[in-house]
C-alpha cells in the first residue's frame, strides 16, 4: 500500500466536502436530475437526503480497508440512483491514487458535479463507452455498477487484459422486518419512506416486509403502510414510470390480486397474501409485498430462495432478526427502519465478502 | 365446501367438461362446433368465479361482472404467476387426481396446477396433436420419447402428454421414454430405431433442449446417425432458458433431419404449458407452406396478444403478450396470461419469446430476473 490509511481517509473526506458544496447548490441540479432519473422534483430532494456528507473516522477507515489497494480503478455507473456516485468514487478513490469515471450515459449530473466540486486532480472524468478502448485502463481495477449483463459485457471486453480486475455490483433489493415489538403505525411510517426514496428503484429499498405475527397484524400493517404511502404521495409524488416497470406492476398487480389483498393507492400498492406459496418481493415502483409470520425462528426457510438478491436489511431489532435469517444473509448490512436509504459511508452497501461478485452500493 | 356444494360443484364441472368434450369431438369429425367460443368461454368464467375465490378477487378489482359479460374477451386472465402463489382450481384438494408442476424459478416457486380428472385434457392434447403431428399415419404407429416417461416424472405435464401421445397413437407407453435419470438413453434410441421394420414410420416427441444434447452426442458425425424410414415425424417443444446452450430454431430444425435423415417439413414445434389443457402446433406437416414459427390454435382454444401494461388487446399484427383463452382449462383458469411475446400472423400466431423485464433505471432487481424460468417441465 504506497498512500497511508491517513491520505486515503483525507483523499475521500475531500469528496464529501465535494459532496456538501453540491448538496448546498442540489436548486440548479434538480431539475436535470429529475430528468434523467425519472423521479419527481420532490423525489430528487428527498434522494439528496441521502447524498453522504459526512462520515465518522471508523466508517472511512473500514471503508479503506475495504477499498483494497489498486494503481488505477476505473468506474463505470450505469444503472443506479443518483446519488450512488459518491460512494463510489469514494471506493475508488480510497483504493487508488488514480480514479477514472464513466458517468451513466442516462443519468450523469451528479457525477460531472461531484468531480468538478473535488477539484481532485486525481479524479478524472473518462466518458468512453468501451470499456477496452484506448486509454480507459491498462491495469487496475474496473468497478462495474450496473446489471449483471453490463458486469458480463465489461468482463468480456477485459478477459484479454491480465493486468486488470473486474468488481461487478449488481442489482438487488432491500427486506424489512417488523418484529413483533414494533408499535405498526410507526413502523408502516418509517418504511414508507425508505420505500419512497428513489421511487423503490435502489438497491436498498425494501420490497418485501415480513411482519411477525398472525395474518389479522400484517393485514394491519399492510392498511397501516398503504396510509403512510398516501400520505408521502401527497407530499413527494411518484415519479414517471417506463413502459417496462408499468409491465411488470401490472404483472405483479394481476398475480397478488388473485393472491390475496391489495391496498393501492394513486402512486402506490401494497399486498397482503394470507398464505402464499412463496415469498416474492413487489416490483419497484413504490410496490410492497406483505407477509405476515408466526414467529421469527421459522424465517430461513422462505427468505432462502431470495437471499441472493437481498442487500439489506431494515430492522428496529437487529440481534433477533439476524439470528433468524437464512445463512445467504449471513453479514448482511442491517439498518434500522426509516434509514435503511442511509448507510454509513463504510465500504459498498452490501458486506458480504465477495466483492467481485456481490458487493453493490445502493 | 359442503358435501351438497361439492357435488353441485362437481355437477357443473362435469357439464362444461361435456361441452368442451363435444367440440373436441366435432372437430375430430370435421362437423361445425356445437357452440360458439364465446358461449362456453362466458359459462366458464361464470363457473371459475364461483368456484376459485382468487378469480373473484381479480374480478372484483378489474370491476368486471361475470353475470353480464358476453364474450370471452370480457373476462380478466388469470396470471400465470398466479399458479406459483396460490391455488387456481375449483375443486376441493383431495379431488385432485393429478397435479402438474412448472419447473421452479429462481426464487424458487413452482406452478401447480391440479386436475380432478384429464380427459378433457387428453382429449384435446390427442385431437389437435394427431391432426398436426400424424393425420395420415395408420394406427400403431412407433412412438418414441426423447424425454422421461411420466412415470419418471409424474408432475410433468409435457411427459404426460407424451405418454398420452404413445399409448393412444402406438398402442401402448411402455419402453417408450428414451430420458432416464435426466440423461439421453443413445444406446437405447439407437436400438429402438433399429428395430424399426423397413418403411415403418415412427414420431418422435422431443424438448429442443434434448434434441441439442443428442445433437452434441452425436457430432461431427450427424448425416443419419439415427436414420429413420422415410416420411417419420418429429415434435419439437419448448426453449432454452436458462440452458447452457442456445441453438436458433432453424439450425436444430437442420440438425435434426441430417440426424433422423428426414425432411426439414417432417419437423413441427409444439407450444404448450403447464397451466393450460391445450397445445399449439406449427403446421409444417400439414401444409407443404407453412411457415416455420407459426403457430395454429385448435378451434377451442385462442390466442391473442394484449398490451403488457392495459391488458388491451393489441391492434392486428402487433406485438403483445400472450393472452390464452382455453376452453379445455374448466377447472382452473379458462383464460391465462402468460409473459410470452406473440404477434398474429397468418391465421395463427408467431412466438416472439418472453417479455424482457423492466428497463434497468437504478440498481433495484427487476421482478423478471427473480422469476425467469421456463415454464413446463421437459428434460
Amino acid at each position: 500500500m504506497t498512500r497511508s490509511i491517513d491520505a486515503r481517509v483525507a483523499d475521500v473526506r475531500r469528496l464529501l466536502s465535494a459532496a456538501e458544496a453540491v448538496h448546498r447548490e442540489r436548486a440548479r441540479l434538480v431539475p436535470a436530475i429529475a430528468e434523467a432519473s425519472g423521479l419527481s422534483r420532490e423525489g430528487v430532494e428527498l434522494g439528496f437526503e441521502s447524498l453522504e456528507r459526512e462520515a465518522t473516522d471508523e466508517a472511512l477507515r473500514a471503508l479503506v480497508a475495504a477499498a483494497g489497494d489498486a494503481p488505477h480503478v476505473h468506474v463505470i455507473l450505469s444503472a443506479n440512483v443518483f446519488v450512488a456516485p459518491l460512494r463510489a468514487l469514494a471506493i475508488a478513490r480510497a483504493a487508488a491514487a488514480r480514479v477514472t469515471v464513466r458517468p451513466s450515459a442516462r443519468d450523469p449530473v451528479l457525477t460531472h458535479a461531484l468531480v468538478a466540486a473535488a477539484g481532485d486532480a486525481a479524479i478524472r472524468v473518462f466518458d468512453e463507452r468501451d470499456v477496452a478502448a484506448p486509454g480507459a485502463i491498462a491495469s487496475g481495477e474496473v468497478h462495474v455498477y450496473g446489471r449483471d449483463e453490463t458486469i458480463a459485457e465489461v468482463r468480456a471486453r477485459t478477459s484479454d487484459r491480465p493486468g486488470v480486475i473486474v468488481r461487478g455490483h449488481g442489482a438487488g433489493l432491500g427486506l424489512a422486518v417488523v418484529t413483533r415489538s414494533s408499535e405498526i403505525h410507526e413502523v408502516a411510517g418509517k418504511i414508507a419512506r425508505d420505500v419512497v426514496a428513489f421511487d423503490q428503484r435502489g438497491c436498498l429499498s425494501p420490497r418485501l416486509v415480513v411482519v411477525e405475527g398472525d395474518a389479522a397484524r400484517g393485514r394491519s400493517f399492510a392498511r397501516a403502510l398503504h396510509e403512510a404511502l398516501t400520505a408521502w404521495g401527497e407530499r413527494v409524488p411518484r415519479g414517471a414510470a417506463l413502459q417496462g416497470e408499468r409491465a411488470e406492476a401490472t404483472r405483479w398487480r394481476s398475480a397478488v390480486t388473485f393472491a390475496g389483498d391489495v391496498f393501492a393507492g394513486a402512486d402506490h400498492a401494497v399486498a397482503f397474501a394470507p398464505a402464499v406459496a412463496a415469498w416474492w418481493p413487489a416490483p419497484a415502483g413504490r410496490h410492497v409485498q406483505v407477509v405476515a409470520h408466526s414467529d421469527l425462528e421459522g424465517l430461513a426457510a422462505p427468505l432462502g430462495p431470495i437471499a441472493p438478491f437481498v442487500v439489506a436489511v431494515g430492522t428496529d431489532d437487529p440481534a433477533r432478526v439476524c439470528a433468524a435469517l437464512p445463512p445467504g444473509l449471513a453479514g448482511v448490512r442491517t439498518m434500522p427502519l426509516g434509514r435503511m436509504q442511509q448507510p454509513p459511508l463504510d465500504g459498498p452497501v452490501d458486506r458480504r465478502r465477495d466483492m467481485s461478485t456481490r458487493a453493490r452500493l445502493r | 365446501m359442503t358435501l351438497d356444494d361439492a357435488a353441485a360443484a362437481r355437477a357443473a364441472s362435469d357439464a362444461l367438461h361435456a361441452r368442451v368434450l363435444s367440440m373436441i369431438r366435432a372437430f375430430e369429425l370435421a362437423r361445425p362446433m356445437p357452440e360458439p367460443f364465446d358461449a362456453l368461454a362466458v359459462d366458464l368464467s361464470r363457473f371459475q368465479h364461483r368456484r376459485v375465490p382468487g378469480y373473484a378477487r381479480l374480478c372484483a378489482a378489474r370491476g368486471v361482472d361475470v353475470r353480464t359479460i358476453t364474450r370471452a374477451g370480457q373476462a380478466p386472465a388469470v396470471p400465470a404467476d398466479a399458479f406459483k402463489l396460490s391455488r387456481v382450481f375449483a375443486f376441493d384438494d383431495a379431488e385432485a387426481s393429478v397435479t402438474f408442476r412448472t419447473s421452479g424459478t429462481t426464487v424458487g416457486a413452482r406452478g401447480a396446477h391440479p386436475m380432478r380428472h384429464t380427459r378433457s385434457y387428453d382429449a384435446a392434447a390427442l385431437a389437435f396433436g394427431r391432426a398436426m403431428l400424424a393425420p395420415d399415419l395408420p394406427p400403431q404407429t412407433p412412438v418414441i420419447v426423447i424425454g422421461p416417461s411420466a412415470e419418471e416424472a409424474p408432475d410433468s405435464s409435457l411427459a404426460h402428454m407424451c405418454d398420452l401421445f404413445a399409448r393412444e397413437m402406438q398402442g401402448g407407453g411402455v419402453g417408450a421414454a428414451f430420458v432416464r435419470a435426466g440423461a439421453i438413453d443413445l444406446a437405447g434410441l439407437r436400438a429402438r430405431i433399429g428395430a424399426l421394420r423397413p418403411g415403418e414410420r415412427a414420431i418422435v416427441l422431443a424438448t429442443s433442449f434434448a434434441l441439442v444434447h443428442m445433437i452434441d452426442a452425436l457430432a461431427p458425425e450427424l448425416d443419419g446417425a439415427l436414420a429413420l424410414p422415410a416420411g417419420s415425424r418429429v415434435m419439437q417443444t419448448g426453449g432454452f432458458k436458462g440452458r447452457a446452450r442456445e441453438v436458433s430454431a432453424d439450425d436444430l430444425a437442420r440438425d435434426v433431419a441430417r440426424v433422423f435423415r428426414i425432411e426439414p417439413r417432417w419437423i413441427a414445434g409444439e407450444y404448450g404449458m403447464t397451466e393450460l389443457s391445450s397445445q399449439f402446433w406449427e403446421a409444417t406437416i400439414v401444409d407443404p407452406v407453412a411457415r416455420r414459427g407459426v403457430y395454429l390454435e385448435p378451434p377451442w382454444a385462442r390466442v391473442v396478444p394484449v398490451d403488457p401494461v392495459s391488458l388491451d388487446p393489441v391492434p392486428e399484427g402487433e406485438v403483445g403478450i400472450a393472452r390464452i383463452e382455453d376452453l379445455a382449462n374448466v377447472d382452473s383458469a379458462f383464460a391465462v396470461q402468460t409473459h410470452d411475446r406473440v404477434r398474429r400472423v397468418h391465421g395463427g400466431f408467431e412466438l416472439l419469446g418472453r417479455a424482457a423485464g423492466a428497463a434497468p433505471r437504478g440498481c433495484s432487481i427487476a421482478l423478471d430476473e427473480m422469476l425467469s424460468a421456463s415454464s413446463r417441465i421437459g428434460p
